[in-house]
């Protein structure tokens, strides 16, 4: 039946979810904390840092009652040094690692619970902490990198040394990124799949649909070759591989 | 198969030939009112013509109805044009739904060869629609229009999907970059 959306997240619930990301945030005017369905947001006192939802953080930017300061990875030495790493023709069939992941720490909500303890939690890409804000690893790039990229380098660009650069360089790393996915799909068949580590969440989303296609036309073609290979192989099982031969015949038999 | 989907019913809708090993008396209607005499051929929908292959009458004779062969979408002359350049082939004109028609005939055939060219030409092809798509306005113009006049359905869902991609990102650039 035909679905009204195609699976998985589309690009813009992608951004949407960009937004939750943390940002350091210098304000400039006092603000008690908020009570907020994730929890109270710290309260803002001039002129020391905070984290900040990127969302709140735009909000207050916009109202020009805050500057946002850039993540480190987001600055012209960073991202040329991604954009080095990524055309290196060492790492030529890499993607830039993601951030490291981080020691678990000792403030999980739920303590108490051997399921939720923080030692079994072990966070991974989207959910990592601090990957946008000032105390972000300098040479990595996030799960969101170029939806927070894009949103600083919009609505906060009085807050970057030398934005045009920036976003020049931002703009170099996602082509030369797609080329190299693009690459990947060579090797796309109906039972293998790209390697996409280190991919962030709009380039999945842009190519989701694409894949997820070709992959799904192979396999459909595949689908008699599967099946017999699977056959022989239960068969192999029943019979022990003496016989195989034997009933082999007798299906080309029933075919023909 | 999926019970609710067109293309499906859209793929077994396509024609087969068919050569009919008993006289059928009761099908003439298929016939135009002729009868069907053994040997007869005609070219069924595939969903009919794969269960006057399978199914066998009874009586003394163990012959099935009707025998299907592969339909000329499918032949030894496409097939050698696929293995020399699938890029050059209008894939369309032979069968709307010609990755489809493949599967399904590939269910009843036992074709290795066969196989490994569809699997091959349609990741030749879809790499070259990955890249069409990215530059839509060169085909709207009509720059390419020999290789896009010849996907079949299920590739221009897949140049439909790969574009969407890309536009709804661009979309959102645009729209982020406004407000």
């Amino acid at each position: 039946m035909a679905h009204p959306l195609p699976p998985g997240l589309v690009p813009s619930e992608v951004a949407f979810l960009a937004e939750m990301e943390h940002v350091t945030v210098i304000p400039r005017q006092r603000l008690a904390g908020l009570e907020l369905l994730g929890g109270t947001t710290p309260a803002l006192n001039p002129p020391f840092p905070v984290p900040l939802p990127l969302w709140l953080a735009l909000l207050l930017k916009r109202q020009k009652r805050a500057n946002i300061s850039p993540p480190p990875w987001l600055s012209v030495d960073g991202l040329s040094h991604i954009l080095d790493f990524e055309t290196d023709e060492r790492t030529a069939d890499l993607f830039s690692p993601s951030p490291e992941l981080s020691d678990p720490t000792s403030t999980a909500p739920l303590d108490g619970d051997a399921y939720l303890a923080h030692e079994a939690l072990e966070l991974s890409p989207p959910f990592l902490k601090d990957a946008a804000t000032a105390r972000a690893q300098p040479d990595a790039l996030p799960y969101h990198w170029l939806e927070l990229g894009h949103l600083l380098l919009t609505h906060a660009a009085d807050d970057f040394e030398d934005p045009d650069t920036v976003r020049r360089l931002l703009r170099d790393l996602r082509e030369v990124r797609m080329s190299k996915l693009r690459k990947g799909f060579r090797v796309l068949g109906p039972g293998a799949g790209v390697k996409m580590n280190g991919v962030g969440g709009m380039e999945v989303a842009e190519v989701r649909g694409f894949v997820g296609g070709v992959v799904d036309g192979m396999r459909k073609i595949n689908k008699s070759r599967e099946e017999s290979r699977r056959e022989q192989e239960a068969e192999d099982r029943e019979n022990g591989l003496e016989s195989s031969s034997y009933r082999e015949d007798e299906d080309d038999d029933m075919l023909s | 198969m999926a019970y609710y989907s067109p293309e499906s019913i859209l793929t077994d809708s396509q024609k087969a030939p068919c050569t009919f090993e008993l006289g059928v008396p009761g099908l003439s209607p298929l016939n135009n009112g002729s009868a069907i005499e053994k040997g007869t051929k005609l070219d069924l929908p595939l969903w009919m013509a794969e269960m006057l292959a399978v199914s066998k009458p009874a009586g003394p004779s163990s012959a099935s109805l009707a025998s299907l062969d592969m339909p000329s979408a499918l032949g030894q002359r496409v097939m050698n044009a696929l293995k020399a350049d699938p890029k050059s082939v209008d894939v369309r004109a032979q069968a709307q739904w010609f990755y489809g028609l493949g599967e399904r005939m590939l269910e009843l055939f036992e074709e290795e060869e066969m196989v490994d060219v569809l699997l091959d030409s349609f990741k030749q092809r879809a790499l070259e629609i990955a890249d069409k798509a990215q530059n839509t306005r060169n085909v709207q113009k009509g720059g390419d229009n020999d290789f896009m006049g010849g996907l079949d359905e299920a590739e221009r869902q897949l140049f439909r999907a790969a574009h969407d991609g890309s536009s709804a990102v661009r979309k959102w650039f645009d729209n982020s970059s406004r407000s």
